[in-house]
Protein backbone atom coordinates (compact mmCIF):
# COMPACT_ATOMS: atom_id res chain seq x y z
CA UNK A 1 0.00 0.00 0.00
CA UNK A 2 1.18 3.49 -0.84
CA UNK A 3 -0.85 5.21 1.85
CA UNK A 4 1.18 7.42 4.12
CA UNK A 5 0.65 6.47 7.71
CA UNK A 6 -0.48 8.87 10.37
CA UNK A 7 2.77 8.73 12.26
CA UNK A 8 4.66 10.35 9.40
CA UNK A 9 2.02 13.10 9.48
CA UNK A 10 2.60 13.74 13.16
CA UNK A 11 -1.05 13.18 14.01
CA UNK A 12 -2.09 12.65 17.63
CA UNK A 13 -4.94 10.92 19.40
CA UNK A 14 -6.35 13.65 21.64
CA UNK A 15 -9.23 11.72 23.22
CA UNK A 16 -10.23 8.10 23.70
CA UNK A 17 -13.17 6.69 25.62
CA UNK A 18 -11.15 3.78 26.99
CA UNK A 19 -7.66 3.55 28.38
CA UNK A 20 -5.68 0.48 29.28
CA UNK A 21 -2.06 1.55 29.77
CA UNK A 22 -0.94 -1.65 28.10
CA UNK A 23 -2.92 -0.80 24.96
CA UNK A 24 -3.04 3.00 24.78
CA UNK A 25 -4.73 5.01 22.02
CA UNK A 26 -1.37 6.22 20.64
CA UNK A 27 -1.05 2.72 19.21
CA UNK A 28 -3.65 3.68 16.60
CA UNK A 29 -1.32 6.22 14.97
CA UNK A 30 2.09 4.60 15.49
CA UNK A 31 1.93 3.03 12.02
CA UNK A 32 2.34 -0.47 13.46
CA UNK A 33 -0.46 -3.01 13.05
CA UNK A 34 0.96 -5.16 15.84
CA UNK A 35 0.18 -2.57 18.49
CA UNK A 36 -3.41 -1.61 19.21
CA UNK A 37 -5.85 0.35 21.31
CA UNK A 38 -8.30 -1.83 23.18
CA UNK A 39 -11.77 -0.72 24.23
CA UNK A 40 -12.55 -1.61 27.84
CA UNK A 41 -16.25 -2.36 27.65
CA UNK A 42 -19.66 -1.10 26.51
CA UNK A 43 -20.59 0.91 23.44
CA UNK A 44 -20.33 3.51 22.01
CA UNK A 45 -16.55 3.91 22.08
CA UNK A 46 -14.70 6.74 20.42
CA UNK A 47 -11.37 8.32 19.69
CA UNK A 48 -10.39 11.64 18.13
CA UNK A 49 -7.30 12.23 15.99
CA UNK A 50 -5.79 15.68 15.52
CA UNK A 51 -3.59 16.88 12.65
CA UNK A 52 -1.15 19.72 13.22
CA UNK A 53 -2.75 21.64 10.35
CA UNK A 54 -5.81 21.30 8.09
CA UNK A 55 -5.21 18.21 6.00
CA UNK A 56 -6.95 17.06 2.85
CA UNK A 57 -8.04 13.45 3.05
CA UNK A 58 -9.47 11.45 0.18
CA UNK A 59 -9.46 8.01 1.81
CA UNK A 60 -8.80 6.16 5.04
CA UNK A 61 -7.84 2.64 5.96
CA UNK A 62 -8.80 1.17 9.30
CA UNK A 63 -7.22 -2.01 10.67
CA UNK A 64 -9.30 -3.34 13.53
CA UNK A 65 -10.79 -6.40 15.19
CA UNK A 66 -14.41 -7.07 16.18
CA UNK A 67 -15.60 -3.60 15.14
CA UNK A 68 -19.13 -3.78 13.73
CA UNK A 69 -20.45 -0.26 13.18
CA UNK A 70 -18.24 2.78 12.80
CA UNK A 71 -19.23 6.43 12.33
CA UNK A 72 -16.67 8.98 11.19
CA UNK A 73 -16.96 12.71 11.78
CA UNK A 74 -14.60 15.62 11.14
CA UNK A 75 -14.06 19.30 11.77
CA UNK A 76 -11.69 22.04 10.66
CA UNK A 77 -11.55 23.78 14.01
CA UNK A 78 -8.69 24.14 16.50
CA UNK A 79 -10.75 22.49 19.22
CA UNK A 80 -12.16 18.96 19.29
CA UNK A 81 -15.80 20.01 19.09
CA UNK A 82 -18.57 20.75 16.58
CA UNK A 83 -18.11 17.79 14.33
CA UNK A 84 -19.93 17.12 11.10
CA UNK A 85 -20.82 13.64 9.97
CA UNK A 86 -18.63 12.14 7.24
CA UNK A 87 -19.67 8.53 6.81
CA UNK A 88 -21.04 5.44 8.52
CA UNK A 89 -19.80 1.88 7.86
CA UNK A 90 -20.61 -1.66 8.91
CA UNK A 91 -17.56 -3.94 8.89
CA UNK A 92 -17.70 -7.68 8.35
CA UNK A 93 -16.60 -9.88 11.19
CA UNK A 94 -13.32 -11.77 10.84
CA UNK A 95 -11.93 -14.73 12.74
CA UNK A 96 -8.26 -14.65 13.73
CA UNK A 97 -7.24 -11.96 11.27
CA UNK A 98 -7.51 -8.18 11.06
CA UNK A 99 -10.45 -6.33 9.58
CA UNK A 100 -8.87 -4.11 6.94
CA UNK A 101 -11.29 -1.61 5.48
CA UNK A 102 -10.65 1.18 3.00
CA UNK A 103 -13.09 4.05 3.25
CA UNK A 104 -13.21 6.74 0.59
CA UNK A 105 -14.28 10.21 1.64
CA UNK A 106 -15.58 13.24 -0.20
CA UNK A 107 -12.36 15.23 -0.53
CA UNK A 108 -12.15 17.99 2.01
CA UNK A 109 -9.98 19.44 4.69
CA UNK A 110 -9.95 18.32 8.33
CA UNK A 111 -8.04 19.11 11.52
CA UNK A 112 -9.82 16.48 13.64
CA UNK A 113 -11.28 13.11 12.77
CA UNK A 114 -13.64 11.50 15.23
CA UNK A 115 -14.24 7.74 15.14
CA UNK A 116 -17.30 6.44 16.96
CA UNK A 117 -17.69 2.69 17.29
CA UNK A 118 -21.37 2.12 17.96
CA UNK A 119 -21.32 -1.67 18.10
CA UNK A 120 -18.99 -4.65 18.01
CA UNK A 121 -18.86 -8.39 17.42
CA UNK A 122 -17.57 -8.90 20.97
CA UNK A 123 -17.59 -7.01 24.29
CA UNK A 124 -14.16 -5.56 23.47
CA UNK A 125 -12.80 -4.29 20.17
CA UNK A 126 -9.32 -3.26 19.06
CA UNK A 127 -8.10 -0.65 16.58
CA UNK A 128 -4.60 -1.36 15.30
CA UNK A 129 -3.95 1.31 12.71
CA UNK A 130 -5.60 4.18 10.90
CA UNK A 131 -3.91 5.54 7.81
CA UNK A 132 -4.92 8.15 5.27
CA UNK A 133 -4.52 8.94 1.62
CA UNK A 134 -4.33 12.63 0.76
CA UNK B 1 -7.31 -0.03 34.34
CA UNK B 2 -11.08 0.20 34.60
CA UNK B 3 -13.39 -2.06 32.62
CA UNK B 4 -17.01 -1.06 32.08
CA UNK B 5 -19.88 -3.50 32.13
CA UNK B 6 -23.59 -3.26 31.55
CA UNK B 7 -25.13 -5.59 34.12
CA UNK B 8 -28.80 -6.58 34.06
CA UNK B 9 -30.44 -7.17 37.45
CA UNK B 10 -33.48 -9.31 36.83
CA UNK B 11 -36.03 -11.44 38.67
CA UNK B 12 -39.60 -11.33 40.00
CA UNK B 13 -40.89 -8.26 41.81
CA UNK B 14 -40.09 -8.11 45.55
CA UNK B 15 -37.31 -10.75 45.57
CA UNK B 16 -34.91 -8.06 46.84
CA UNK B 17 -33.07 -6.82 43.76
CA UNK B 18 -33.10 -3.14 44.69
CA UNK B 19 -32.28 -3.84 48.34
CA UNK B 20 -29.27 -5.95 47.33
CA UNK B 21 -27.79 -3.30 45.13
CA UNK B 22 -28.39 -0.32 47.37
CA UNK B 23 -24.91 0.45 48.57
CA UNK B 24 -25.35 1.07 52.30
CA UNK B 25 -26.86 -2.38 52.87
CA UNK B 26 -29.84 -1.07 54.83
CA UNK B 27 -33.30 -2.17 53.85
CA UNK B 28 -35.42 0.52 52.32
CA UNK B 29 -39.14 0.53 52.91
CA UNK B 30 -40.90 -1.62 50.38
CA UNK B 31 -41.45 0.26 47.15
CA UNK B 32 -42.26 -1.31 43.84
CA UNK B 33 -39.65 -0.33 41.29
CA UNK B 34 -41.18 1.27 38.26
CA UNK B 35 -39.43 0.47 35.02
CA UNK B 36 -35.64 0.46 35.25
CA UNK B 37 -33.22 2.17 37.60
CA UNK B 38 -29.54 2.64 36.87
CA UNK B 39 -27.04 2.13 39.69
CA UNK B 40 -23.30 2.53 39.18
CA UNK B 41 -20.96 0.46 41.33
CA UNK B 42 -17.22 -0.03 41.14
CA UNK B 43 -15.61 -3.32 42.20
CA UNK B 44 -11.85 -3.76 42.60
CA UNK B 45 -10.38 -7.07 41.54
CA UNK B 46 -8.19 -8.20 44.45
CA UNK B 47 -4.46 -8.58 43.82
CA UNK B 48 -4.65 -6.59 40.61
CA UNK B 49 -4.63 -2.84 39.96
CA UNK B 50 -7.84 -3.32 37.94
CA UNK B 51 -11.50 -2.64 38.58
CA UNK B 52 -14.85 -3.09 36.91
CA UNK B 53 -17.41 -0.31 36.83
CA UNK B 54 -20.86 -1.88 36.81
CA UNK B 55 -23.75 -0.04 35.18
CA UNK B 56 -26.51 -2.00 36.87
CA UNK B 57 -29.91 -1.92 35.21
CA UNK B 58 -32.35 -2.76 37.99
CA UNK B 59 -35.63 -3.87 36.38
CA UNK B 60 -38.93 -3.84 38.25
CA UNK B 61 -39.82 -7.44 37.50
CA UNK B 62 -43.50 -6.61 37.25
CA UNK B 63 -45.10 -8.47 34.38
CA UNK B 64 -46.87 -5.34 33.13
CA UNK B 65 -43.57 -3.45 32.84
CA UNK B 66 -41.49 -6.18 31.24
CA UNK B 67 -41.81 -4.90 27.68
CA UNK B 68 -40.77 -1.39 28.70
CA UNK B 69 -37.80 -2.76 30.68
CA UNK B 70 -36.63 -5.01 27.90
CA UNK B 71 -36.10 -1.99 25.64
CA UNK B 72 -33.20 -1.05 27.89
CA UNK B 73 -31.70 -4.51 28.05
CA UNK B 74 -29.75 -4.35 24.76
CA UNK B 75 -26.16 -5.61 24.64
CA UNK B 76 -25.61 -6.70 28.25
CA UNK B 77 -22.10 -7.57 29.42
CA UNK B 78 -23.18 -9.43 32.57
CA UNK B 79 -26.31 -10.29 34.52
CA UNK B 80 -27.61 -11.14 38.00
CA UNK B 81 -30.75 -13.26 38.13
CA UNK B 82 -32.38 -13.06 41.56
CA UNK B 83 -35.06 -15.13 43.30
CA UNK B 84 -36.41 -15.21 46.84
CA UNK B 85 -35.44 -18.33 48.82
CA UNK B 86 -38.73 -18.07 50.72
CA UNK B 87 -40.84 -18.04 47.54
CA UNK B 88 -40.63 -21.10 45.32
CA UNK B 89 -42.54 -19.49 42.45
CA UNK B 90 -39.84 -16.81 42.12
CA UNK B 91 -37.33 -19.64 41.55
CA UNK B 92 -39.56 -21.42 39.01
CA UNK B 93 -39.85 -18.15 37.08
CA UNK B 94 -36.08 -17.87 36.67
CA UNK B 95 -36.22 -20.01 33.55
CA UNK B 96 -38.42 -17.46 31.83
CA UNK B 97 -36.25 -14.56 32.96
CA UNK B 98 -33.18 -16.32 31.64
CA UNK B 99 -34.80 -16.83 28.23
CA UNK B 100 -35.59 -13.14 28.09
CA UNK B 101 -32.04 -12.17 29.00
CA UNK B 102 -30.54 -14.51 26.43
CA UNK B 103 -32.55 -12.92 23.64
CA UNK B 104 -30.43 -9.79 24.18
CA UNK B 105 -27.02 -11.46 24.29
CA UNK B 106 -26.41 -11.68 20.50
CA UNK B 107 -24.40 -14.86 20.86
CA UNK B 108 -21.79 -13.10 23.06
CA UNK B 109 -20.43 -14.87 26.10
CA UNK B 110 -22.33 -13.09 28.89
CA UNK B 111 -21.32 -14.30 32.36
CA UNK B 112 -24.21 -14.50 34.83
CA UNK B 113 -24.93 -15.36 38.45
CA UNK B 114 -28.03 -16.81 40.09
CA UNK B 115 -28.76 -15.28 43.50
CA UNK B 116 -30.97 -16.92 46.11
CA UNK B 117 -31.84 -13.93 48.29
CA UNK B 118 -33.28 -13.49 51.83
CA UNK B 119 -31.04 -16.21 53.27
CA UNK B 120 -31.57 -14.58 56.70
CA UNK B 121 -35.17 -15.90 56.74
CA UNK B 122 -33.98 -19.49 57.17
CA UNK B 123 -37.20 -20.66 58.85
CA UNK B 124 -39.23 -19.77 55.78
CA UNK B 125 -36.96 -21.29 53.15
CA UNK B 126 -38.84 -22.96 50.26
CA UNK B 127 -35.94 -23.58 47.87
CA UNK B 128 -33.09 -25.91 48.83
CA UNK B 129 -29.55 -24.78 48.03
CA UNK B 130 -28.74 -28.04 46.27
CA UNK B 131 -31.70 -27.68 43.87
CA UNK B 132 -30.88 -24.06 43.02
CA UNK B 133 -27.21 -24.86 42.60
CA UNK B 134 -27.87 -27.76 40.26
CA UNK B 135 -30.14 -25.68 38.06
CA UNK B 136 -27.61 -22.80 38.02
CA UNK B 137 -24.84 -25.16 36.94
CA UNK B 138 -26.98 -26.65 34.18
CA UNK B 139 -27.42 -23.09 32.86
CA UNK B 140 -23.77 -22.13 33.18
CA UNK B 141 -24.38 -19.74 36.09
CA UNK B 142 -22.56 -19.41 39.37
CA UNK B 143 -24.86 -19.74 42.42
CA UNK B 144 -24.71 -17.51 45.51
CA UNK B 145 -27.01 -17.11 48.49
CA UNK B 146 -27.39 -13.55 49.70
CA UNK B 147 -29.15 -11.41 52.22
CA UNK B 148 -29.73 -7.73 51.79
CA UNK B 149 -29.54 -7.53 55.60
CA UNK B 150 -25.91 -8.56 55.64
CA UNK B 151 -23.58 -5.81 54.53
CA UNK B 152 -21.09 -7.58 52.30
CA UNK B 153 -23.11 -10.38 50.83
CA UNK B 154 -23.93 -8.53 47.63
CA UNK B 155 -20.29 -7.90 46.78
CA UNK B 156 -19.34 -11.57 46.42
CA UNK B 157 -21.54 -12.14 43.34
CA UNK B 158 -20.37 -8.88 41.74
CA UNK B 159 -16.78 -9.82 42.43
CA UNK B 160 -17.20 -13.15 40.68
CA UNK B 161 -18.80 -11.38 37.71
CA UNK B 162 -15.95 -8.85 37.69
CA UNK B 163 -13.42 -11.67 37.57
CA UNK B 164 -15.24 -13.44 34.74
CA UNK B 165 -15.46 -10.22 32.76
CA UNK B 166 -11.80 -9.45 33.32
CA UNK B 167 -10.79 -12.86 31.99
CA UNK B 168 -12.89 -12.28 28.85
CA UNK B 169 -10.98 -9.03 28.44
CA UNK B 170 -7.64 -10.75 28.82
CA UNK B 171 -8.64 -13.39 26.25
CA UNK B 172 -9.62 -10.68 23.79
CA UNK B 173 -6.28 -8.89 24.31
CA UNK B 174 -4.43 -12.12 23.56
CA UNK B 175 -6.57 -12.67 20.46
CA UNK B 176 -5.84 -9.13 19.26
CA UNK B 177 -2.10 -9.70 19.74
CA UNK B 178 -2.13 -12.86 17.66
CA UNK B 179 -4.00 -11.59 14.62
CA UNK B 180 -2.68 -12.09 11.14
CA UNK B 181 -3.11 -9.69 8.24
CA UNK B 182 -6.52 -9.76 6.55
N1 LIG C 1 -35.50 -10.40 55.33
C1 LIG C 1 -35.11 -9.93 54.16
N2 LIG C 1 -35.89 -9.07 53.47
C2 LIG C 1 -35.46 -8.60 52.29
C3 LIG C 1 -34.21 -8.99 51.73
N3 LIG C 1 -34.05 -8.36 50.54
C4 LIG C 1 -35.14 -7.62 50.36
N4 LIG C 1 -36.01 -7.74 51.39
C5 LIG C 1 -37.32 -7.11 51.52
O1 LIG C 1 -38.13 -7.56 50.44
C6 LIG C 1 -38.94 -6.51 49.95
C7 LIG C 1 -38.72 -6.28 48.46
O2 LIG C 1 -37.41 -5.78 48.23
P1 LIG C 1 -37.00 -4.97 46.93
O3 LIG C 1 -35.55 -4.71 47.02
O4 LIG C 1 -37.89 -3.80 46.72
O5 LIG C 1 -37.31 -6.05 45.80
P2 LIG C 1 -37.24 -5.89 44.20
O6 LIG C 1 -38.65 -5.63 43.73
O7 LIG C 1 -36.74 -7.21 43.69
O8 LIG C 1 -36.30 -4.77 43.90
C8 LIG C 1 -38.62 -5.30 50.80
O9 LIG C 1 -39.59 -5.22 51.83
C9 LIG C 1 -37.27 -5.61 51.39
O10 LIG C 1 -37.09 -4.99 52.63
C10 LIG C 1 -33.39 -9.91 52.47
O11 LIG C 1 -32.32 -10.32 52.08
N5 LIG C 1 -33.91 -10.35 53.69
MG1 LIG D 1 -36.65 -3.13 42.83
Amino acid sequence: MTDSSFSSLDAKVVLASSSDESHPPENIVDGNINTFWMSTGMFPQEFIIRFPEPTTISALTVDSYNVKKLKIEKNISQSASQFESVTEKEFESTEGHLQTNAISLNPGSATHLRFIITSGYDHFVSVHKVSIKK
Amino acid sequence: MKLRAKCLLVGDAAVGKSSLICSDGTLKNYSMTTGVELVVKCINIPETPHSVEFYIFDSAGKEALVDACEKLWGEPSLFCLVFDLTNEQSFVNCGRWLERIRRHCRGFRVPGVLLGNKSDLSGRREVQASVAKEWAQSQGLEYHETSAKEMDSSDAPLLSLARAYYSLYQEDCVAAKNLTLG
